[in-house]
């Protein structure tokens, strides 16, 4: 007896001890006139009235001393989400006889209407950035509740875990539902915000959500702190790195201001911005993308649906379109230049594209596959700048194996490369769009800043400058991006094209004008008149007047050898033959040293 | 010999005398005080107890109404109430009159007991659960050590009866006829942890 008595005695101590933080008692939730809190009431010393009565209850489970709210809530819509989400019902809306801020917070059953609880507010207060308490009869800002978190979600959603894995802490309702005490106890405050499992590096979120390659992204992983300074200024981040704040950077889980998908910014480029531009992350995308040719996700805001299809979408571009944020990680995009660049890494993992075929995928193997996404056959692509001898606006056509000449992004060249590759350039190689596309500040092309197309002051998009102008007085810097991967010194000692010096330097000729840069869709021209990518700039090449009629021609008559009928520069060539001296030894060179590359 | 049992004896008839004039003073006067005038012609202790007969069951509880019914579904747990909470319902479901005790009053309005005080309206779900077995290895609640601890909560046989909150004698003298001061919902947190 005595012993029990002790044990009773002891157990009195390591229980006061404990009711510090796991009861109800002084949690926000204590709304007696003992309370530390705002709101509470004046006279009323229980505790547990406010939500239970011994006898009288309602003929609900645990004996509650409320009125339900007969409101018609506004509920949760996404495109990306298979729930069959419904209204309010079971223990959440016990949560809502409070939370919506509709009833009286004193209104209990066992008084007397006329007499409530007196309180020192009559409702929930209402507060935005405030306590977040008052979710209102808007359901849709806030993470869904009462629906079914069964096998059958998981199957239809991967990125859902099956419901059988989820930790026991979080429990569903009877049926088999998530409601409000899913995620919260009302009873224990111990983690703050009553949770019942700790939302640090959001492992409350991450138990239910299996987030493609959120495992090893860098939101997940990073140790960058987040300062009070960048974070959205209305409501601070828990936790001060970024891992620890986890999907909280960018989400609400209540009262999210953009309601689809619980976002904390309506603009979803400012939920990017707000670190990376400079102050938490590395690189400042937020620069890049003011530049004159960018892709600027500014004008467009709302356009942009996870779920939308790449051949309907209206235009639109979002640093999500091109980024996912739950899998991208720092990596570096490609090993050597011209081998493996183009395999999608790091930041670009995990994103929906068009292969080179036209298929929709869901998860991008290569670069080029996300750039088609809206280069490729959608609606809104680019308009034509140059009149050309053949126009295309569908880049994926252009790169399209088969075509009589390409640049190499989808698949390596089959004819003997250019005699001016830079190594390691070489037959066989393959490039990248973000070779020629990029910033200009970035590492790419010897700056500082991220790679990737985010904004450059060359148009379109270019890493380097790159002159379309007529009569522009060749130089270094006019060609830039050409001159990045074919030798300025052997384009003008005319290793190529015997005759590249008379018309770049002496006619003062660009590039432009005689090729075009993506490739030619074997659909519109062939390989006799356009290859070496010959398509010329109408505005400056027009048809020489020759006894068959007007011709407009080029013709390829063998390894670096043809002859043109045009009109340029006041200058008439009606079958003006060229032909390489060097051609046939460099191409014997180079078929020695790639025996596998056919002519 | 003799005068040490007398001595002992008369000691005890006082001890019994203190503790039963505390026990009564509170009852005087409380929602339990069958003397009053409205229950004019009622046994005081009659209406619950009766004298030692073969039909009356340890204290001394009255047995003529049948106890062995069911209060509807008590609650989600299987419950079977001890004597003493059944004897509470005989007046507290609300099924007897009020005459039925013996008492000459002629209340119309409330010919049976009515709400609050008549229990079991919501089928067993309205009312804290009674007739369970405490759960004293449930982490949600305390054990069973620390409940009986104060000496205020009772746990009859080991369940949660009426007697376990509730003093129908009134001896606390808190309101409801309460064990204890509900203050900062103390009696609940007695044996809920929360």
């Amino acid at each position: 007896m005595n012993r029990a008595r002790l044990l009773g005695l002891l157990g009195c101590v390591v229980a006061a001890t404990a009711i510090a933080d796991e009861s109800v008692v002084n949690s926000p939730h204590d709304l007696s006139a003992r309370s530390p809190h705002r709101i509470r009431a004046v006279n009323e010393d229980q505790v547990c009235v406010f939500c239970h009565a011994p006898h009288n209850a309602a003929p609900q489970t645990p004996l509650w001393n409320r009125e339900n709210p007969e409101t018609y809530y506004r509920i949760y819509e996404s495109s990306t989400t298979d729930a069959r989400i419904d209204q309010p019902y079971g223990a959440s809306k016990m949560c809502l006889s409070c939370h919506d801020g509709s009833l009286a917070l004193g209104n209990v059953l066992s008084r007397p209407v006329s007499q409530p609880i007196v309180m020192t507010a009559r409702t929930m207060p209402p507060g935005p950035y405030g306590e977040d308490a008052d979710l209102t009869n808007d359901l849709s800002d806030d993470h869904p509740i009462s629906f079914r978190y069964d096998r059958q979600l998981s199957n239809v959603d991967h990125q859902i875990r099956p419901p059988e894995v989820v930790t026991q802490d979080l429990p569903l309702g009877v049926h088999r539902e998530v409601q409000c005490t899913t995620c919260h106890d009302p009873h224990n405050n111990e983690l703050g915000d009553f949770l019942n499992v700790t939302d640090e590096y959001s492992a409350i979120c991450v138990a239910c959500h299996d987030m493609d390659g959120w495992r090893y992204g860098s939101h997940a992983v990073s140790n960058k702190r987040t300062p009070g300074r960048v974070v959205d200024p209305r409501q601070r981040l828990k936790y001060h790195t970024v891992s620890d704040n986890a999907c909280a950077n960018c989400h609400r889980i209540h009262s999210a201001p953009k309601r689809e998908r619980l976002l904390r910014y309506v603009r979803e480029e400012e939920g990017c911005l707000n670190c990376h531009s400079g102050d938490v992350a590395r690189y400042n995308i937020a620069a890049d993308i003011r530049k004159s040719s960018s892709h600027d996700p500014d004008p467009r805001t709302g356009v942009h649906d996870p779920a939308e299809t790449p051949f309907t979408m209206a235009r639109h571009v979002e640093c999500v379109d091109c980024h996912n944020p739950h899998a991208s990680r720092t990596r570096n995009i490609g090993a050597v230049r011209g081998t493996f660049g183009q395999i999608v890494k790091g930041p670009n993992e995990n994103v929906p594209g068009i292969t080179i075929t036209g298929r929709a995928i869901e998860d991008s193997r290569f670069l080029y596959e996300i750039c088609f996404k809206c280069h490729g056959d959608g609606l809104f692509r680019p308009r034509i700048v140059t009149p050309r001898q053949i126009t295309q606006t569908n880049k994926r056509l252009e790169f399209m194996p088969g075509n009589p000449s390409y640049h190499p992004v989808a698949i390596p060249l089959r004819r003997d490369a250019s005699p001016s590759l830079i190594a390691p350039l070489r037959a066989g190689s393959i490039i990248t769009c973000i070779d020629c596309h990029n910033s200009d500040n970035s590492r790419f092309a010897g700056g500082t800043g991220a790679n990737g197309p985010h904004g450059s002051l060359y148009d379109p998009l270019l890493v380097r400058n790159f002159d379309t102008a007529d009569l522009t007085a060749e130089s270094a810097q006019a060609y830039s991006l050409c001159y990045g991967c074919h030798a300025r010194d052997s384009i003008l000692n005319n290793e190529s094209f015997s005759l590249h010096r008379v018309h770049i330097v002496d006619a003062r000729t660009p590039c432009s004008v005689c090729h075009t840069v993506h490739g030619i869709y074997r659909g519109q021209g062939n390989a006799v008149n356009h290859s070496s990518l010959i398509n010329f700039d109408l505005s400056v090449v027009t048809p020489a007047d020759t006894p068959q009629g007007r011709r407009l021609q080029y013709e390829d008559t063998g390894r670096l050898s043809g002859n043109c009928t045009l009109t340029c520069h006041g200058m008439t060539h009606i079958n003006f033959p060229y032909a390489n001296a060097a051609a046939k030894s460099t191409s014997a060179r180079l078929r020695n040293s790639f025996p596998g590359v056919k002519r | 010999m003799k005068r040490k049992t007398t001595a002992v004896g008369a000691s005890l008839i006082f001890l019994v005398s203190f503790v039963c004039g505390l026990a009564f003073a509170d009852l005087k006067g409380s929602v339990h005080d069958f003397s009053s005038p409205k229950w004019k012609g009622v046994d005081q202790c009659g209406v619950c107890h009766m004298p030692q007969t073969k039909e009356a069951v340890p204290p001394l509880w009255d047995t003529r109404v049948d106890l062995s019914r069911r209060f509807g579904k008590m609650s989600m747990r299987k419950a079977d109430p001890g004597m003493g909470t059944l004897a509470c319902l005989r007046c507290h479901d609300g099924t007897i009159a009020k005459d039925a005790t013996g008492a000459a009053i002629r209340d119309i309005d409330y010919p049976t007991m009515a709400s609050p005080l008549r229990f079991g309206m919501g089928h067993g779900r309205s009312d804290h659960p009674v007739g369970v077995e405490y759960p004293q290895f449930d982490p949600e609640y305390r054990p069973t050590t620390f409940v009986l601890a104060g000496w205020k909560v009772t746990l009859p046989d080991g369940k949660v009866e009426c007697s376990s909150c509730h003093d129908p004698h009134a001896f606390s003298g808190e309101k409801y006829l309460l064990r204890m001061s509900n203050s900062g919902s103390a009696l609940c947190l007695t044996c809920h942890k929360k």
